[in-house]
């Protein structure tokens, strides 16, 4: 299964564009999207989901053009919005049984199906209550249950692990990966831990464009060698800043641990070179493409 | 007071940035346009039976601005009401409750900011009158006060008033908007009952926000001293199919005294009055008292310790088979339960007796008065038919299933349909005995036409407001037994069939146009 984006344009209006000419080849596994806030995660997303039509581009999956036949992606899809809300007078059976409807899942197994999926996110035990009184994390995971119903072979999950706890993500992290075998998974966030953990590729966004596709060795490959830290005194970090890169800073007593990209032929003094992170190469590239 | 005026500003600027306010400013222009009707028109706005006002500055002016006052308050109120309820939604209140600003600062605000709101729409209608003056007379002298006056001295008043009832609606009845339109529905009709109705010639006038009774005694007794007449009867509003007057008057405005303008003064400080009494009992959204008194189950902190997901995972191998069933049943189900979750137990009593009481009630009093009530005890449900997707955020699951359009929207209007025949069904069966199927398709016809409304404005304007106001206005036309507002046949009409064919058409229009933007905006998020 691969789904093929060509040439994306998304215009919201004149002075507002989402994507711009945007290529991809999405085949099965997991996809990290990154980016900064305005790159076109979303607006990708909600455009495979067939929520928002491309200005120019087309979008085929398995050969199919699903701008044009929205509903050939949508019954094999799964969507977590990154905003997304639930009638508070349900509890979790009603609204499942609702979103099933939705996604024309029924039959006799329906009840077992939302039972495991109720299990699987840990909510059995307050599936009788109104969704309106479930915390944040609880909701979550509920919108996690739901697009898990339909058996999906496209999942989307953008930011899915918004307002979980720690633990939370973790398991959120392992239910991921015991989906992605086969499956498409698109997941976007802003920790880029998260997607460090679980993203076969990752797809570095910025402005509406694809700065880089690639499996996470190769993107990390793009900065090997030129990150470096160094433990400098409190005045010395704004020198640094003008000089290289910064990565990120903490303070240790009356000294600052930098940590740095080297733009210079010849390193800080004092400076150690460090192993490369996924989090060092998103900045490197979001950074260095203006 | 500069952060009162920064609330009015931004609350100001949030309510008129929408469509709802949009389409209701359209309609305002429309409605300042027909204020002051041809000579041809088949309505007039100011009746004396018998008589004929000339078209002058003053009578363009004051009838337009009388009419203002009065529309503008009947409909004002829904538009204005729920300033509150959207800080508590939006959880802005939460931050408002941390400032320090006083309770009385923060109503206050809310006061200014509904009249601001209020004072746009009558500024639309003033300038329309003046436009309307040049379009109506030729050769009459314009006397920009005969605008000013009415504006000043109707307008202004019943604008605070009905500002601050707004306000006072929301903090002494909390977030139950059914029950404040409810009472506001009956409170306008007492009132202008009261005033219509008081023999005392002060007293009306001192209980008269609106300052209809120096107006048309003004009127009366010019008429009554130039004809020697005994006229009693002037009446504002709306008059269809009234005998036009013969005898022509020339009515120059009204003689402003100390009374009226004691009364003017006494209105607008009722008004603060009620928003600094109100200030003792809001709540500054303490959200156990502003949300709910329903006792919540709390999120049981045994239950959060335990793992979020199980350790076994989610198994797809394990779940049975996937089972398609594309069917709306499923969702006429859902949507039908929310609209009986929607609302209290009380409310569902009154509407369940009201329902009855047609077994028993005359046929002609079920028709034209309980079961347009009735269907309007169900605003706050219908309203949300096609909105409450966007207003939960759920809109991103709908649109994105399968099938939305053909699917989704019929469940809704079945589900709204099926709500309103339930309730006209003691209606229904009298008139299956009186083999009456006239009847009975009114007011299936009727059911399917509110329903169609309530999605149609819903999806144009993305909000329940709009609807809610225009509602109210048909319930209040059709209780005053208007028949340019029967929608459900309730009134004699020279052409059944014909009248029969509008309301069929007018469905049709309002499915066609709700499919074609729905199908528009489910893939233009």
């Amino acid at each position: 299964m691969s789904l093929v984006i060509k040439n994306l344009t998304k215009q919201y209006n004149q002075h507002k564009t989402g994507l711009t000419d945007y290529s991809i080849t999405i085949e099965k596994g997991v996809l990290g999207l990154l980016g900064p806030n305005g790159a076109g995660k979303s607006t990708l997303m909600k455009i495979i989901a067939t929520i928002s039509k491309p200005t120019k581009g087309t979008l085929f999956l398995d050969g199919e053009d699903i701008v044009a036949n929205p509903d050939k992606i949508r019954k094999i899809l799964g969507y977590l919005p990154q905003d997304f809300g639930v009638y508070p007078n349900l509890n979790a059976y009603e609204f499942l049984e609702y979103i099933a409807a939705m996604k024309g899942v029924g039959g006799h197994g329906l009840r077992k199906r939302i039972d495991m999926l109720l299990e699987g996110v840990n909510l059995t035990a307050d599936a009788k209550r109104p969704i309106g009184t479930y915390s944040g994390g609880m909701k979550q995971r509920i919108g996690i249950a739901q697009a898990l119903l339909n058996d999906p072979k496209i999942l989307i999950f953008d930011e899915p692990t918004v307002g979980l706890d720690p633990e939370e993500r973790v398991r959120f992290r392992q239910l991921i990966s015991d989906l992605a075998d086969d499956c498409i998974i698109i997941l976007s966030s802003h920790i880029v831990s998260d997607i460090e953990t679980i993203a076969d590729e990752v797809a570095i966004m910025k402005s509406g464009m694809l700065l880089n596709k690639a499996a996470q060795p190769d993107i990390i490959k793009l900065v090997d060698g030129k990150v470096f830290e160094a433990l400098v005194n409190n005045d010395e970090v704004s020198g640094i800043r003008t000089r290289h890169q910064v990565i990120d800073t903490g303070r240790q007593k009356d000294k600052t641990r930098v940590r740095f990209i080297d733009r210079l032929p010849q390193p800080e003094p004092g400076a150690v070179a460090v192993n490369a992170t996924l989090e060092d190469a998103y900045l490197f590239l979001t950074q260095n493409n203006n | 007071m500069r952060y009162i005026y920064s609330i009015i500003k931004a609350d100001y600027l949030q309510r008129t940035r929408s469509y709802a306010f949009l389409i209701t400013l359209a309609i305002t222009f429309y409605a300042a346009y027909c204020f002051v009707p041809p000579p041809t028109a088949p309505y007039t706005t100011l009746n004396v039976v018998g008589y004929k006002g000339v078209y002058n500055s003053a009578w363009v002016g004051y009838v337009s601005g009388m009419m203002t006052a009065i529309m503008l308050s009947l409909y004002g109120f829904f538009l204005v009401n729920g300033g509150i309820k959207k800080d508590i939604d939006t959880e802005v209140g939460l931050i408002i409750a941390t400032t320090p600003i006083t309770n009385f600062g923060y109503l206050l605000s809310k006061m200014l900011s509904n009249l601001l709101v209020l004072l746009t729409i009558a500024g639309c209608t003033f300038v329309v009158s003046i436009i309307m003056f040049f379009v109506r007379t030729s050769g009459s002298p314009f006397i920009i006060s005969n605008f000013i006056i009415p504006y000043l001295l109707f307008v202004m008043p019943a604008m605070v008033f009905i500002s601050s009832l707004a306000v006072a609606a929301e903090v002494f009845l909390g977030r139950k908007s059914i029950l404040q339109y409810i009472a506001f529905f009956f409170f306008f009709g007492a009132l202008m009952a009261n005033i219509n109705e008081q023999k005392d010639e002060t007293l009306a006038v001192i209980i008269d926000p609106y300052g209809i009774r120096t107006m048309t005694t003004s009127i009366k007794n010019l008429v009554n001293t130039q004809y020697h007449e005994h006229i009693e009867g002037v009446s504002l509003g709306f008059t269809f199919g009234s005998k036009r007057g013969f005898r022509i008057f020339e009515w120059n405005g009204i003689t402003i005294n100390g009374l009226f303008l004691a009364s003017r003064l006494l209105w607008i400080m009722i008004s603060l009055g009620l928003v600094y009494l109100s200030s003792f009992f809001f709540h500054r959204f303490d959200f156990k008292q502003a949300v709910s008194k329903k006792k919540k189950a709390p999120a049981n902190e045994q239950k959060l310790a335990t793992p979020a997901f199980a350790a076994t995972g989610i198994s797809r191998a394990l779940m049975p088979p996937l089972v398609t069933d594309y069917s709306i049943i499923p969702f006429i189900k859902t949507e039908l339960l929310l609209l009986v979750r929607k609302g209290s137990k009380w409310l569902w009593l009154i509407t369940v007796g009201g329902s009855l009481s047609m077994l028993f009630a005359p046929v002609a009093v079920s028709h034209l008065y309980i079961l347009p009530v009735l269907w309007f005890l169900q605003v706050t449900r219908l309203s949300e038919l096609a909105t409450k997707e966007e207003t939960n955020r759920l809109h991103y699951f709908t649109y994105a299933s399968y099938k939305p359009l053909q699917r989704m929207l019929p469940a809704q209007i079945l589900a709204g349909i099926i709500l309103n025949v339930a309730l006209a069904f003691p209606l229904i069966l009298r008139y299956l005995i009186a083999s009456n199927g006239y009847a009975i398709f009114n007011v299936i016809s009727g059911a399917v036409c509110i329903v169609l409304l309530a999605v149609c404005i819903g999806i144009m304007s993305k909000g329940k407001k709009l609807f809610e106001i225009i509602f109210f206005l048909l319930t209040y036309t059709i209780t005053q037994a208007l028949p340019v507002a029967d929608y459900l046949g309730a009134m004699p009409h020279g052409n059944l069939i014909g009248y029969m064919t509008v309301i069929l058409s007018l469905n049709i229009f309002l499915a066609v146009v709700s499919f074609v933007i729905r199908g528009y905006q489910s893939r233009h998020l």
